[in-house]
This record gives C-alpha cells, sequence and structure tokens, in this order.
C-alpha cells in the first residue's frame, strides 16, 4: 500500500529515477504520479514498463500490442528468476510486498496487472489463471473422448481459454464432407460449450464449502451465432469464454473461436445450466491436485512453478 | 593412458587480453600494472594493482559494465555474474575459437569444465548491505550465484552448456592448479575427452585489500618495482585480477580433429606442508615434495627441465622457501634450469594464478622461450644459487615445471613438454 502520510520528495523521486533507470521515461513518469497521488490508475503502466525492461528486446514488440492473455514464461521467454527480478523492483517502486504463494500464479500480463491493482486498492486477490493440462481435463469434465474438444485449457475468475487440434481423425468427419473434412460448426458450439463446462468446474465462484457438480451441467441455449470460417484438419481452433452472467441455476456465457488471426464463429450467448452440492461429496479428480499448477502442455518442466524452480541451488 | 595436450588458450589478464598481446608481453618484459585509482587515498598504504584493461566493472550492476564489443554477452548470462565471470566468459570464448572447437565439442557428455575463483567479496559485500538496508526478501535473486565461491563454474557451465565433469577448485592460490592436474586425471583416466580449466579473479579493491592486513601487500607507489620476485628488495605482491582458459584434450581427440596443440601436459604432483594457515614452510617441505611427485609421474629427471615457472609472488618468505625447495629437488641441476616468476609481470593473480603462468609455460613451450625475470636488479642472497635470467631468452625448450602454492600450505607442481 503506499505511504500516503509521506510526502514524495525530491529525494524520493531521485531514488526512483536509479531504481528505474533501464525503463522508459512514461514508466518512470507513471510511477512518479502513482508515488504522488496513489492514484491506482498509473498502475498498469509501472508494471508494464517494468516487465518490458526485464525482457529480451527482440521480444518487446510482443509486449507493445499484448492482450492480458500474453503468458510471461511462455511468450515472453522469462524465467523465475526474472520474474523475481521484476517483482522486486515493482516492490520498490510502488512500496508494497508481494508473497511468495501470490507470485507463484502470477503467468499472464493480465494476472500481473490484476494482481498488483487489487493490491494497491485493498481488494481481495482473484483467483489466479489456472493451466490445465488435457490428463486434467479428461479427470474433471463429464465429456470424454472421442466428444471432447479441448487439448488444453487455462481458466481464471473472469474467462477461459483452450485449445484444439482438428486432427481429421475426428469420427464425423469421415461423413462431414464427403471427400471433403469440415469441423462441423454445431460441433465447434459443443467446444466452446464444453470450455465453458471446463469453467464451472474449475473457476466459477461458488458458495463456500460447495462445488458445481458435474452431473448437474447441461446446456439449454444460444443466441447470436455465426460461423465466418470454414475449419479444417490441421487448424489449431483458439477459444475462449466469457462469463456474461451467473445466476443459479443458468450461466450465460460469450464465446469465440479463432484459427490464428482469423475469427472462426462467435457466439454472443451460450447458456448453461448447472447444480452445486457439498465440496465433501464432490468426486477427486484421477490426476491429484499438483496438476492445476502445471502450465501448457508445450512448456518446459523447469518452469512448473517460479520459485521452486528457482530453488534449484 | 591417454595422453593430455593443451589445445587452446584465453586470456584476459594485466599483461594482455589475447594470446598475441601477452605473447608480446612476456618477450618484452612489459608488466601490467598501474596506479589503481581507488587505491590512491591516504588510508590505503598499496599503490599498485595489475590492471584490467578494455574492461570497466566497477559497478555493482552489470549491465554498466563496459567490455569489447566484439563479446557479445545476454543480460540475462551477465546478470548473474562476478567480474570474474565476465573476464572467464571472454577468455573461454578466446580459448574454444583458439582450440577450433564446435558446439558439438563444447556440449557433450565427455568435456568438462573446472575452474577456480575466490568469489566475488566485491558483490558478495553488496549483496548483504542490500540484505540488512532493504531486508531480506528485496535481495537480487542473483546474489548468490553472482557472488560466492564457485560464481565461475556455476555461470559458465550454464552459459556454455557443459555436460560433462564439472566443479570449483578452492585452494587459495593454488585453486587453478588443482583445476589443472584433476583435470588431467579425468583426461589420463578415460573419465572425459576434453576439459576446459579456467581462473579468474574480480582483481578490484575488495579481492586485494583484505590481504594488506596480512601484510603480505607491497607498498612500493613504483609500478616497476612494486612486483619483484627473487630480489632483495621486495616487499609483498601486487595484485591482479582477469581470467585464463586452457583447453585440454586427449590425443585421441588431437588427432580426431587435427589440431597442433601448444604443449604436452606429462603430469603433476601435490603435496601439503602441515604447517601453518598462511605462512608457507620456512624450507619448502611442501612445494618440494609436490615437485618430486610431479616429476615422478611425469616420467622426468630434474635435469632433463628446462624452465621452472615459480610460484614465487615476491613475499618475504614465500620466495626464500619456494628457493630452498627448488634447491633440494634439483640438486647440482638447478645451476641448468632457467627460474622466473611471471608475476614480476602481471602480479599475483590468486586463485587464477596457476592456469595462467600454465597458459605462459605453453606459450613459452610452442613459441621457444625462457620468460626472463623482470624487475630483478638485486637477488636476495637466500635465493642466489638460482638460475635466474634478466631477460627474457629466445631458445626453444622442451620440458617446464610450472609451481603453485597456497594457503593451508597447498602446493601444486605440473610438468610440461614440448608437443612433438
Amino acid at each position: 500500500m503506499p505511504t500516503t502520510s509521506k510526502v514524495f520528495g525530491p529525494e524520493d523521486e531521485a531514488t526512483l529515477r536509479e531504481s528505474l533507470k533501464r525503463c522508459s521515461p512514461s514508466t518512470f513518469e507513471a510511477a512518479v504520479q502513482f508515488r504522488k497521488t496513489g492514484n491506482p490508475e498509473h498502475v498498469p503502466a509501472v508494471v508494464i514498463g517494468v516487465i518490458e525492461r526485464f525482457v529480451e528486446p527482440d521480444l518487446r514488440t510482443k509486449l507493445k500490442d499484448a492482450d492480458d492473455d500474453l503468458r510471461l514464461i511462455e511468450d515472453l521467454g522469462i524465467d523465475s528468476l526474472t520474474m523475481m527480478e521484476i517483482v522486486i523492483l515493482v516492490e520498490e517502486v510502488l512500496q508494497m510486498s508481494i508473497n511468495n504463494e501470490e507470485l507463484r500464479n502470477l503467468r499472464t500480463v493480465g494476472d500481473v496487472k490484476t494482481f498488483i491493482d487489487c493490491k494497491i486498492r485493498g481488494l481481495p486477490l482473484p483467483k489466479p489463471t489456472k493451466f490445465i493440462p488435457i490428463e486434467h481435463i479428461g479427470a474433471v469434465m463429464p465429456i470424454q473422448p472421442p466428444f471432447l474438444f479441448l487439448n488444453e485449457a487455462s481458466v481464471s475468475s473472469t474467462s477461459a481459454n483452450g485449445k484444439y487440434k482438428i486432427t481429421g481423425q475426428e469420427f464425423f468427419l469421415q461423413g462431414h464432407f464427403k471427400d471433403n473434412p469440415v469441423m462441423p460448426a454445431s460441433i465447434m458450439l459443443e467446444a466452446l460449450g464444453q470450455l465453458a463446462v471446463l469453467y464451472l468446474l474449475e473457476g466459477a465462484p461458488t458458495e463456500p464449502g460447495k462445488v458445481v457438480s458435474p452431473q448437474t451441467i447441461f446446456f439449454t441455449g444460444c443466441e447470436g451465432v455465426r460461423a465466418h470460417r470454414v475449419c479444417k484438419p490441421g487448424d489449431i481452433l483458439t477459444l475462449s469464454v466469457k462469463p456474461k452472467r451467473m445466476k443459479m441455476p443458468l450461466a450465460t456465457f460469450e464465446g469465440s473461436i479463432r484459427v490464428g488471426q482469423d475469427k472462426a464463429v462467435i457466439a454472443e450467448e451460450i447458456t448453461l445450466t448447472f447444480g452445486l452440492v457439498d465440496a465433501a461429496n464432490a468426486p477427486v479428480p484421477i490426476s491429484g491436485p499438483e496438476a492445476n499448477v502445471n502450465p501448457g502442455l508445450d512448456s518446459a518442466p523447469a518452469a512448473a512453478t517460479p520459485l521452486r524452480a528457482a530453488i534449484n541451488a | 593412458m591417454p595422453r593430455v595436450f593443451i589445445t587452446g588458450l584465453g586470456f584476459i589478464t594485466s599483461i594482455g587480453n589475447d594470446a598475441a598481446g601477452v605473447l608480446r608481453s612476456l618477450r618484452e618484459l612489459r608488466h601490467g600494472f598501474e596506479l589503481y585509482p581507488p587505491f590512491q587515498k591516504p588510508d590505503i598504504p598499496c599503490k599498485v594493482v595489475g590492471t584490467i584493461k578494455e574492461f570497466t566493472t566497477d559497478s555493482t550492476d552489470p549491465e554498466d559494465w563496459t567490455f569489447p564489443s566484439r563479446y557479445r554477452i545476454k543480460r540475462e548470462m551477465l546478470r548473474s555474474m562476478a567480474p570474474n565471470g565476465l573476464f572467464a566468459h571472454c577468455a573461454l570464448l578466446q580459448a574454444i575459437e583458439d582450440a577450433r572447437l564446435t558446439e558439438a565439442d563444447i556440449s557433450n557428455r565427455a568435456t568438462g569444465l573446472y575452474a577456480a575463483s575466490g568469489g566475488s567479496p566485491f558483490l558478495t559485500h553488496y549483496h548483504h548491505e542490500r540484505l540488512l538496508k532493504y531486508g531480506v526478501m528485496r535481495c537480487s535473486p542473483m546474489g548468490i550465484v553472482a557472488s560466492i565461491v564457485g560464481t565461475l563454474n556455476f555461470n559458465l557451465v550454464a552459459a556454455f552448456k557443459i555436460l560433462g565433469a564439472s566443479c570449483g577448485f578452492s585452494s587459495a592460490c593454488a585453486s587453478s592448479a588443482h583445476a589443472l592436474g584433476y583435470a588431467f586425471d579425468d583426461l589420463s583416466l578415460g573419465r572425459q575427452q576434453r576439459m576446459f580449466v579456467i581462473g579468474a579473479e574480480d582483481g578490484n579493491s575488495d579481492a586485494i585489500l583484505p590481504f594488506a592486513g596480512m601484510r603480505t601487500l607491497s607498498l612500493q607507489g613504483d609500478p616497476s618495482l612494486a612486483s619483484r620476485p627473487f630480489d632483495a628488495g621486495r616487499d609483498g605482491f601486487v595484485g591482479t585480477g582477469g581470467a585464463t582458459v586452457m583447453v585440454l584434450e586427449t590425443e585421441a581427440e588431437v588427432a580426431r580433429r587435427g589440431v597442433t596443440p601448444y604443449a604436452e601436459v606429462l603430469g603433476w604432483g601435490q603435496a601439503s606442508d602441515g604447517y601453518n594457515v598462511a605462512i608457507s614452510h620456512p624450507e619448502g617441505h611442501g612445494s618440494a615434495t609436490a615437485m618430486a611427485n610431479a616429476l615422478r609421474a611425469a616420467g622426468i629427471a630434474p635435469g632433463d627441465v628446462d624452465y621452472v615457472n615459480a610460484h614465487a609472488t615476491s613475499t618475504l618468505i614465500g620466495d626464500v622457501s619456494e628457493a630452498r625447495a627448488l634447491r633440494s629437488v634439483f640438486g647440482e641441476a638447478l645451476s641448468r634450469v632457467a627460474v622466473s616468476s611471471t608475476k614480476a609481470l602481471t602480479g599475483h593473480g590468486l586463485s587464477l594464478a596457476g592456469v595462467m603462468e600454465s597458459a605462459f609455460c605453453a606459450l613459452a613451450l610452442r613459441e621457444g622461450f625462457v620468460p626472463g625475470c623482470a624487475h630483478l636488479s638485486r637477488v636476495d642472497p637466500e635465493c642466489s644459487s638460482l638460475l635466474l635470467p634478466r631477460t627474457t631468452e629466445n631458445r626453444p625448450i622442451r620440458v617446464v615445471v610450472k609451481n603453485s602454492s597456497g594457503f593451508g600450505g597447498a602446493n601444486v607442481a605440473v610438468v610440461f613438454k614440448r608437443a612433438a
């Protein structure tokens, strides 16, 4: 928390300038404004500026037009030790403390921004983004192969993102269409629905002591569904759902699918029905609790948890 | 047992930042000393340091350092280095180029790296100060790996993707000679095919000044008088830093790659004084035994040795005890063995000394010269039985012995022979 009681003097400004000497001038300016006013609006500029300073120069363009899903380890090449360098500088500049447990959960640029913002405003911290590998998806989902259309997913309290690669081996492609395999739009809507199911099971806030029961989730309806692109074997579908409304027993999401930069499917609303059960009676996922702290399948095992990886002395 | 050859060298030293520069300094007896700016204060009685040129590493932030532009080092590597790590990284790049090694030659299970430095008291001090001032959780995550003894091997093994044996050696001024000896063992026992042997030191105030308390540093203000091994007027050693890298390979690798080695390593020996934590044995018992062991292991008679590169650091006790050790090992042959200490030119490189001076021996064997005793005007009577050439002698030499001694009375001797 900023120390509002103490005036931000020229000496503090000099120290701040020294601390941020390798950051952009706008980062320094934002930090000065934050320290003078305590206005959290300046925090994202400071945080992004500090991250930028530690990213290899040739990767900085990625950060420039980044959305909040940009991953620190996988996309920006930030290792766990660099993550700590970032945190220490942010702590120093914003005069706050971040503990190891909190640090471990920061995986995307959005996570970092949200996290620092909540700390500054004194709000409760959001659930961190969880990266969910295929084994864990299979373990928690009521839907199973050959009708499961998620290879990997990440879930936070505000959204769920997933990927599915069309292999060409899907049974329905034999007939859809004759000598011309095209992913059915209805199945793509199904895939978005499945991601929404995963969100309900892994990300949705529930009542204390209760969890969403996989047996209670069903499709109820959808609105404004449009397909923009024909998707074929070899395409990688990037799926995204965000909850719009949650009110027992209904949850409404907006969803979209992209292939690379192309828009493939938009669904303005997908609505599911769900029910809660006591946490004590919930089925235990096969792959155990460790699975939900693992990153995506394609990342190095050393990056699994920032702090544990670092303490390899 | 496979024979072991020196196939590559790299230097960042007070007398040159590449083999050509070092060779010229050794031949022309040019020293690397300067009045070191941080020492030019009334409360610091010693003034001279063997300085590293073309590098500035006086900031605690590696991103402030400057070094020749031919070395490109990424921030993510630089951030965990001490100054001695930077010097060694550059010297290793040189040695790799000199030995004509490919990436595949460097990163494989049969190639290892042994290193020696005293760590970085400079960065240890800085990080501990931060710890006390800002609290334990505000310390740099790089503080440990950048500063403790071992920083050299941690950084180099990671940066150069070394997959074979790796280890750090800590026997003070005998450290990198120990590293060389054990690297030789690994090769001759068939455990490895190629070893990088590395010594490095920061060579800055924090590394050198603590020796003032032992009264072992020269207080001479004249750079050409400060380091005078075996001279009656000597008053202590001059500190230096930098790095040297030596590539050792088995004869099979030398043949496979078709490279011309500098010299062969015939063998080595070691022995301890068991006498005093910091003072060498007055009769040089440990040093004499180390030399005798090395000669026996190498199958060389004392009379076959052409040149001894002495450990002699220009301290009062150390130089005399080494002279006595030489007398007891070489006997009547002593009058035919040229002896010099190249610390008269470089200063004392501490953990770096052993491999740096071994690399000088490799240059002397390949180029055919005996480095002279720079700055020697009046020989200490206790050392008068030594054959101490005043200038560099250009003549082919066949067998060389390199002596190193460290605190606790650790003594190492290594025997080199001209290749073919």
